[in-house]
C-alpha cells in the first residue's frame, strides 16, 4: 500500500499537510485546516485509513498538529474519530495523538469535545514552539 | 498628536467578494499585525474565518469570480476594530428576507445558553450536520464560545426579499 502525502502549498495555506506513512501506520495532518469543501479533502484521506487497518493489519497512530481548523473540517475530524473508534473496537491497535498550541488553551475543549462525540481517547500534547 | 485619538479605531474594514484567498489573507494579517497577547490573537483569527466563510457560502448576494459563473463566493462586509476592553469582529450580509426569523431565533438562544450548554449543543449540531454543507449555525454557536460574549446581531429589511444581517462580536483584551 502507498504512503499518502499531500504537502503544504504556500498558496493555499488553508489545506493541512498530509503524511501517511504505510510502513509504519504513523499518521501526521499538520498545518491549518479551512479550506472550502472540506468533505473533499478530507474523504481520501479517511478511504486511506479504512484501507491500511482493514488490509494491513498493523498498528495506526494519527498525529493530530492542526494550529487551526474550522467547523467544517472538525466535521470530517470527527468521522474520522468515529471510524478509528469502530477499529479500536473490533481489535485493531489506534492511538491519536493531538499537539496543541499552549497559546490556544481554547482547544483543549474542543478536543474533549471530539472525545465526547466519537468515544475515542485522544492522548494531548502539547507542540514544541 | 496620536494621544487625543479616542481609543475606538478601525483597523481594517471591507466590502466585496469574499474569497477563501481573502479570508486567508486577513486570517494572516491578524496574526502578523494585532498587537495583543497570542491567545486574543487566536480568538480573532477563529472568528475571523468562521464569520468571513459564512459570508462567502450563504450571503444573498453572489458574484462570479474569474469570469466563472461556477465559481461564485458570497458578497458581504467585514470590519476589524479595536476598543478599550475589546476587539470587535464585525461582518454583514443581504439574506433572504425569510431567514431571518430563525436566524435571529438561533443567535438568541447561543446568547442565552452559558459556556458548557454552548458546547452540547455545538455537538449535537455537529453531529446532525451533512459533511457536504455543515451550515452556518455551527460556526455561529463555536464565534459564541470562543468569544465569551454574546452575538450582536441586527436584521435591517432592504427590500421585500431581502434583509441586511450584521453581526458583530468582542473578543476581550
Amino acid at each position: 500500500m502507498k504512503s499518502l502525502v499531500i504537502n503544504a502549498e504556500v498558496d493555499s495555506p488553508y489545506y493541512p499537510e498530509v503524511y501517511f506513512n504505510a510502513d509504519t501506520g504513523i499518521c501526521d495532518i499538520a498545518g491549518e485546516s479551512y479550506m472550502e469543501e472540506a468533505y473533499k479533502f478530507y474523504l481520501p484521506l479517511i478511504n486511506w485509513i479504512k484501507e491500511f487497518v482493514l488490509n494491513e493489519k498493523k498498528p495506526l497512530t494519527i498525529n493530530f498538529k492542526l494550529i487551526y481548523f474550522n467547523t467544517s473540517s472538525s466535521r470530517l475530524i470527527l468521522d474520522i474519530l468515529d471510524i478509528l473508534k469502530k477499529f479500536k473496537d473490533d481489535g485493531h491497535k489506534i492511538i491519536v495523538n493531538w499537539y496543541y498550541d499552549p497559546d490556544d488553551p481554547d482547544v483543549k475543549d474542543e478536543v474533549e469535545d471530539f472525545e465526547i462525540e466519537s468515544g475515542m481517547d485522544i492522548e494531548l500534547q502539547e507542540m514544541d514552539k | 498628536m496620536f494621544n487625543n485619538i479616542p481609543y475606538n479605531k478601525n483597523i481594517i474594514s471591507y466590502h466585496g467578494p469574499v474569497n477563501i484567498d481573502l479570508i486567508s489573507f486577513m486570517a494572516k494579517y491578524i496574526r502578523d499585525m494585532i498587537e495583543a497577547n497570542q491567545v486574543i490573537v487566536n480568538r480573532m483569527h477563529k472568528v475571523l474565518v468562521e464569520l468571513t466563510q459564512n459570508v462567502s457560502y450563504y450571503s444573498a448576494q453572489v458574484r462570479n469570480c474569474s469570469g466563472n459563473p461556477n465559481l461564485q463566493k458570497g458578497v458581504g462586509w467585514f470590519s476589524i476594530d479595536e476598543e478599550e476592553e475589546a476587539f470587535v469582529i464585525s461582518t454583514g450580509n443581504l439574506i433572504k428576507k425569510e431567514h431571518a426569523p430563525v436566524l435571529e431565533k438561533n443567535c438568541k438562544e447561543i446568547n442565552r445558553l452559558d459556556e458548557q450548554e454552548l458546547r452540547q449543543l455545538k455537538r449535537k449540531t455537529r453531529s446532525q450536520s451533512n459533511i457536504r454543507d455543515i451550515g452556518a449555525h455551527i460556526g455561529l454557536i463555536h464565534t459564541g464560545l470562543i468569544s465569551g460574549n454574546p452575538l450582536q446581531v441586527e436584521f435591517n429589511v432592504i427590500d421585500e426579499d431581502h434583509s441586511f444581517f450584521k453581526i458583530s462580536v468582542e473578543i476581550n483584551k
